[in-house]
C-alpha cells in the first residue's frame, strides 16, 4: 500500500508534471482550493471524485487550458502557467488530450482528424508514410478501415477511439483522458481501459485519467487522487483508497447515497411535491 | 441599484476588453496567415463558403432593391414630369448606399449567423479546446480565414448587389415603367460618379471584417447548450447590423469630408 503525504510541499523537480498551491475561481466562486500535486513519469494516475469537483478544471491547467487564479503549474521544471499561447503551442506538442466526448472536428473525416495535429506543426512531403502512421495509429485502437468515415457515422465508444488516436499522432509523452469511459457500456468501457494500459505498455507514457468510474480507476492506475469540494482529500495507490478512512472517500468509491441527500429525499416525499395531479395547479 | 449598475458598468468594460483583445489577436494572426501560404487552403476553403455560396442571395437582395426603388420613386418624379431622371435616383442610391448596406445585412444573416453556429457549437463540443490542445492557436486556425475570407469577398458580394440594382431598377423603369432607355443611362452616368462606386465598395471592408469578428467572437464565448448556441447567433446578428449601420454613418462623415476636400482639386491634376 502506497500513500502520499496531504500536507507535504512540493517542488517543481518533484515529478514530470508539477502543480503548486493551485487555486482557480469563476465568478468569485472557488473551483480549485490550493492544490499541490507531483505526478511522476511513466506512471497513471487517476483522479477522481463526485460530478463537479473540479476534475476536468484541474486537468486542464495541467496543459494551460485554463490558467490559474493563483499557484504554479511546471512540465519538466519549467513553469509553464505564465508562458504566451505561442510559447505553449512548444510545450503541448508533448501532451494527449481525450477529451469526455471526443470533441473531434466533425468537418473533417476520421484520416483528417488523425493528421490534423502533424500537418498543423510539419508541411507534408510524404503523404505514404502519413498514410501508413494513420494506419497504425487508428489500428492501435481498433479503427482500421474507418479513415473516411465522418465523425457523425460514429458510435460514442468509436469516436472515443479515435480521438485517443489522434492524441497519441504526435508520440506525446503525457496523455490527459477526461472521463474516457463515460456514457460507454460496460465491455466498451473495459475495452477502452485496456487500451489505456496498452498505450502505458507499449509506449511507456505518463497518463492522467479523470474518471468516476472506480472500476476504471482500480484497474489502470497507479496512483488514485480523490478531489473533494476542490481539495484533494485522499492520495494513493488503489488499496489505500480502498481503505480510506474518510467517510466521503468511502461513500464515493462504494457508491452509496449520503445522508444529506437521503434527507432531502425524505422531505419532498409528499405526493404534491413529487407527483404531478392537474387539480392542485386549478 | 447602485450596486446592480455598478456591476452592469463593470461587466460592460470587461466585455469591451475581451472583444478588443480578440479583435486585436484576429487582426495579427490575419496578417500573419497572409505571410504564410501554407495557410491559403483554408483561406480558400472559406471563399468558397462565404463568399461564392452568397452570390446568388446577394443577387437577389440587390434586384429587388433596383426595382422596388424604382415603383416607388417613379410617381414622384413623373409628377413633377422628371421620370426621365429615375435612373440617376436609382443608381445613386443603390450603388452608394443601398447596395452596400443590404448586402451587409444579408451577409450578416447568412455568413454572420452561419460562423456563430459553427463556432459556437465547436466551442460547446471542446473543439475549440481540442484545437488549443494540439498546440495549435484556435485565433490562427479558425478566426483569420474567416475574418479574411468576409473581408476580402464582401466587396466583390456589393459589387454584385450593385450591379443587379442596377439591372433590376433598368427592368421596371424601362421595359414596366416604359422610361425612354437612353435618357435613363444619360442621366445615370451623369449622376454617378466614381467616386460614389469607390465608397461603396470600400465600405465592404469595413462591413466584412465587422462581420466575421463579431460572429466569431460570438461563437468563441457563446454558453454551453442549444440555448447558448442560439443566443449567441441573435446577438451575434443584432451586433452585426447595429455595427453596420454605425460604420455606414461613421463613412459617411469622413467621406463626405474627404469629398468635398479633395474631389473638387482632382480636375486640375
Amino acid at each position: 500500500m502506497r500513500e502520499f503525504d496531504l500536507a507535504r510541499l512540493v517542488n517543481k523537480d518533484d515529478g514530470l508534471i508539477v502543480v503548486r498551491n493551485l487555486v482557480k475561481g469563476f465568478n468569485g466562486r472557488k473551483v480549485l482550493r490550493n492544490i499541490s500535486l507531483a505526478l511522476e513519469k511513466g506512471k497513471t494516475t487517476a483522479i477522481i471524485g463526485p460530478s463537479g469537483c473540479g476534475k476536468t478544471v484541474l486537468m486542464k491547467h495541467l496543459i494551460v487550458l485554463e490558467r490559474p487564479t493563483s499557484g504554479e503549474v511546471y512540465f519538466k521544471q519549467e513553469r509553464i502557467d505564465e508562458l504566451s499561447e505561442k510559447e505553449l503551442a512548444r510545450i503541448r506538442m508533448h501532451f494527449g488530450f481525450c477529451f469526455q466526448m471526443g470533441a473531434l472536428f466533425d468537418s473533417l473525416t476520421v484520416y483528417e482528424n488523425i493528421i490534423f495535429p502533424i500537418r498543423q506543426h510539419q508541411k507534408i512531403g510524404n503523404w505514404r508514410a502519413v498514410d501508413e502512421l494513420v494506419k497504425q495509429k487508428l489500428a492501435v485502437v481498433g479503427m482500421d478501415g474507418y479513415q473516411q468515415h465522418f465523425p457523425a457515422s460514429l458510435s460514442g465508444g468509436q469516436q472515443k477511439r479515435v480521438a485517443l488516436a489522434r492524441a497519441i499522432s504526435l508520440n506525446p509523452e503525457v496523455i490527459l483522458y477526461d472521463e474516457p469511459t463515460t456514457g460507454l457500456d460496460p465491455i466498451r468501457s473495459d475495452v477502452i481501459n485496456e487500451l489505456i494500459l496498452k498505450l502505458q505498455r507499449e509506449l511507456k507514457v505518463t497518463s492522467i485519467v479523470v474518471t468516476h468510474d472506480m472500476n476504471s480507476a482500480y484497474k489502470i492506475a497507479d496512483r488514485i487522487i480523490m478531489l473533494h469540494e476542490g481539495k484533494v482529500i485522499a492520495d494513493g495507490d488503489a488499496d489505500h483508497i480502498r481503505t480510506h478512512p474518510h467517510s466521503v472517500v468511502q461513500q464515493f468509491i462504494r457508491g452509496q447515497v449520503g445522508e444529506a441527500d437521503l434527507a432531502a429525499l425524505r422531505l419532498g416525499g409528499t405526493r404534491f411535491q413529487t407527483q404531478y395531479n392537474p387539480e392542485d395547479f386549478q | 441599484m447602485i450596486e446592480t449598475i455598478g456591476e452592469k458598468t463593470i461587466e460592460s468594460i470587461a466585455n469591451t476588453g475581451r472583444f478588443a483583445r480578440f479583435l486585436g489577436r484576429a487582426l495579427n494572426r490575419s496578417a500573419v496567415s497572409i505571410l504564410q501560404p501554407t495557410g491559403y487552403g483554408l483561406i480558400w476553403a472559406q471563399m468558397f463558403t462565404i463568399g461564392v455560396r452568397s452570390v446568388p442571395v446577394i443577387m437577389v437582395t440587390g434586384a429587388f432593391v433596383g426595382m422596388v426603388l424604382a415603383i416607388q420613386a417613379y410617381d414622384q418624379l413623373a409628377g413633377m414630369g422628371l421620370e426621365e431622371r429615375l435612373g440617376v435616383l436609382i443608381n445613386i442610391a443603390v450603388v452608394k448606399e443601398l447596395g452596400p448596406v443590404l448586402a451587409a445585412v444579408m451577409l450578416a444573416g447568412r455568413v454572420g449567423g452561419a460562423l456563430t453556429a459553427e463556432l459556437g457549437t465547436m466551442n460547446v463540443t471542446e473543439q475549440i479546446s481540442a484545437v488549443q490542445s494540439m498546440g495549435t492557436d484556435p485565433i490562427k486556425y479558425l478566426v483569420a480565414p474567416r475574418f479574411l475570407a468576409c473581408l476580402i469577398l464582401t466587396p466583390f458580394l456589393i459589387v454584385y448587389a450593385d450591379l443587379l440594382g442596377i439591372l433590376g431598377g433598368y427592368f421596371v423603369s424601362v421595359i414596366q415603367l416604359k422610361i425612354n432607355s437612353r435618357a435613363y443611362w444619360d442621366f445615370s452616368a451623369q449622376g454617378v460618379e466614381l467616386w460614389d462606386l469607390t465608397t461603396g465598395i470600400l465600405k465592404g471592408f469595413f462591413f466584412g471584417g465587422a462581420i466575421a469578428v463579431i460572429s466569431c467572437y460570438k461563437g468563441f464565448t457563446c454558453r454551453e447548450g442549444a440555448q447558448g448556441v442560439g443566443e449567441a447567433c441573435t446577438e451575434a446578428f443584432v451586433g452585426s447590423f447595429i455595427t453596420i449601420l454605425a460604420l455606414n454613418f461613421i463613412f459617411a462623415v469622413i467621406m463626405k469630408a474627404i469629398y468635398t476636400t479633395f474631389w473638387p482639386v482632382q480636375s486640375l491634376l
